[in-house]
């Protein structure tokens, strides 16, 4: 075996990692290596309880050495926070202050979503799920951290709630464990991919719930949401396509740094930006959105999210603050590495000790 | 030398027959001490099969006329008793033969007290495995004096291991005969050697060079990624944690155990 014939001249995963050695040296300095190295070796996942599975996967995965990360958090208290509630945004839209609510000291997580991992340095790997006596699955395989972003969504009980796009539909799954949702709208641009989250949906949940009085699914293009349904859902998920950079460097397949979808690419932060401006719209005033990627980017991440608060005041006239999520990513530190000092959102980087992310994630509340 | 052999031929006790039993007599006479007679009539009769032993005076003298004193023979013994098996010409066409290759008095010595397996190995196999070195792996005659003298347990590994660790170190390390001479590559395991080389890479401080010898960045020497201990290496050349490193190390354990697994049920379709 030869070991340099072999190798195509360059295959986007290389394309994307030279992105990224690129950026990212930049972006995160003295901690890239570490990011890098994790990103390049096997990941970790979390089993999302399916809390509607009647076998007794709680205890046989308990048993297996995992701990629900969500319960088993920091209780120390978190040292005093930044007492500005006011920061200024860095970057090109300068002249919009964003305001820092600092009224969410108190973390109401739902008591309902259980996620288990492995100990950190733990390296052992899920089974696939079993279907119980109802064909319901036990639990959803996912990156552990992408159930943060919808803890932090903080559903309620009664809340109408949309999940622009949404398939395949963990995160959904993990929004309907807290079993307080009114109403939900679950929407993805693709056909093929909401048929996917249709499947999801029937191995998760009980028949029950996902009648037309609880639940809609609709394929639209979810840049054009706020034409049809404006100020209307108490919160909203905006969980956008990314660069999936775990994907780009891992898997020649399907890979956005393929040389016939650099113009997709490079559309990128515009179509977040449409999506999350989007969601905003469709949130009522009072009502709070989530944008979350997987991506280590700041244009695709920070930058969407400065330029979102811009245009909804410009555009819409929409006022919105920025939730401070310290207190969660204090919560949990004990499971994730956290990007430190984000001057917008939170980050999970991924760290071979805790091998989940990255996942970036923004809360915003509309206050008009 | 001459008067050691001469010692030798004199010990014969009682009868006039000569002696080719090794008995704790015999050792003593030929100038051990009395436990280190013991220690080695122990460890030589330990080795199995009938005619076990039935060389060991022939190989004694071979030693003493080596050059060697009594306490370095019994280390030597005691490291590979199964020498006491080995014919006297059989021995003596060995040590001409690694002459032959380069091992001049005193580094002769050497190679065999570091590692008298050296001469339970046949000729022809030894000239086999500097063949290879030769033909499939481009060295020089020197540069395979300095290999069996630096790792002379080579003459019995796996060859084909052998061949898949050169060429992963020159094709995906990118990396020359000369430097795997002076970093004594070949004393390093294949899992030791690429444990390190991924960690690096897949920081992105190692580089495979283009097919013009060129990095983008500067990759470490092979000598200061092998020859340091895993504390050196990791705060000097990896700049990253003990527990990385040892999480890194288990995840490819279990990465290059499935590859493998892959490539057998690839081979036995
Ligand atoms: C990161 S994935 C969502 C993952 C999902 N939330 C989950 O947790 O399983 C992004 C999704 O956005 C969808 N998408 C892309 N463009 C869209 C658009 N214009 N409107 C709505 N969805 C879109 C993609 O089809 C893809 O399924």
């Amino acid at each position: 075996e030869k070991w340099a014939a072999t190798l195509p001249k360059f295959p986007p995963t290389s394309l994307a990692l030279q992105h990224f050695d690129a950026t990212y040296s930049v972006q995160l300095g003295q901690l890239w290596p570490s990011v890098r190295i994790a990103l390049l070796s096997e990941r970790k996942y979390g089993a999302l309880l399916n809390t509607f599975s009647h076998d007794a996967v709680l205890e046989d995965l308990q048993a297996k050495g995992c701990r629900d990360f969500i319960t088993d958090t920091d209780t120390e208290a978190l040292p005093c926070l930044d007492p500005e509630s006011v920061v200024g945004v860095e970057g090109e839209s300068n002249d919009v202050p964003v305001k820092k609510s600092n009224a969410d000291r108190h973390l109401k997580i739902s008591p309902k979503i259980k996620c288990l991992v492995f100990p950190r340095g733990d390296i052992t790997r899920f089974k696939p799920a079993r279907p119980d006596t109802q064909r319901l699955l036990g639990y959803y395989l996912l990156d552990a951290a992408s159930v943060l972003p919808c803890l932090a969504l903080d559903i309620q009980e009664g809340h109408i709630v949309l999940d622009l796009c949404a398939a395949p539909g963990g995160k959904a799954v993990a929004l309907l464990q807290t079993q307080a949702i009114g109403f939900l709208c679950l929407n993805d641009t693709s056909v093929s991919r909401t048929l996917r989250l249709k499947k999801v949906l029937h191995s998760y949940i009980p028949k029950e719930l996902l009648t037309s009085k609880n639940l809609r699914i609709t394929s639209s293009d979810g840049t054009k949401w706020g034409e049809i349904e404006n100020n209307t859902f108490d919160r909203v998920l905006v969980d956008v396509p990314c660069t999936t950079d775990r994907h780009s460097v891992m898997e020649d397949d399907n890979n956005i740094f393929s040389k016939n979808r650099i113009g997709e690419r490079r559309r990128l932060p515009q179509l977040q930006l449409e999506l999350l401006l989007a969601g905003i719209e469709a949130a009522c005033p009072g009502g709070e959105i989530m944008y979350s990627t997987c991506t280590l980017s700041h244009i695709q991440n920070q930058s969407v999210v400065e330029q979102a608060i811009h245009l909804a005041q410009e555009n819409h006239g929409i006022i919105l603050e920025v939730v401070d999520l310290r207190p969660l990513t204090h919560m949990f530190r004990k499971t994730f590495h956290f990007a430190p000092n984000l001057h917008l959102g939170e980050m999970v980087i991924p760290h071979l000790g805790a091998n989940f992310g990255p996942i970036y994630m923004c809360k915003l509340r509309r206050l008009t | 030398s001459l008067q050691s052999a001469g010692h030798i031929s004199k010990v014969s006790h009682g009868s006039n027959k000569p002696v080719t039993e090794l008995s704790l007599r015999t050792l003593v006479d030929m100038g051990f001490t009395e436990p280190q007679a013991e220690q080695l009539h122990e460890a030589v009769s330990t080795v199995r099969g009938a005619s076990a032993t039935k060389h060991a005076l022939s190989t004694l003298t071979a030693l003493f006329v080596l050059g060697y004193n009594t306490s370095s023979v019994q280390k030597l013994l005691l490291k590979c008793p199964e020498l006491c098996t080995v014919k006297e010409p059989q021995l003596q066409q060995r040590i001409s033969n690694l002459r032959k290759l380069g091992f001049v008095e005193g580094s002769l010595q050497r190679v065999v007290a570091h590692y008298p397996q050296i001469l339970t190995v046949p000729v022809k196999k030894v000239n086999y495995v500097v063949l290879f070195l030769r033909e499939r792996c481009l060295f020089t005659t020197m540069q395979i004096t300095d290999i069996l003298r630096d790792n002379p347990a080579i003459i019995l590994e796996d060859l084909g291991q052998v061949e898949y660790k050169f060429q992963y170190v020159f094709f995906r390390m990118g990396i020359k005969q000369r430097e795997m001479i002076k970093s004594r590559l070949f004393r390093f395991s294949l899992d030791e050697v690429r444990s390190r080389h991924c960690f690096l890479e897949r920081r992105g401080l190692y580089q495979t060079p283009d097919k013009k010898g060129q990095t983008t960045t500067v990759n470490p020497k092979l000598d200061s990624i092998l020859n340091v201990n895993q504390d050196t290496f990791l705060t000097a050349v990896a700049m990253a944690s003990a527990e990385e490193y040892e999480i890194f190390q288990r995840l490819m354990a279990r990465e290059w155990q499935e590859q493998e697994k892959e490539y057998d049920s690839i081979e036995a379709d």
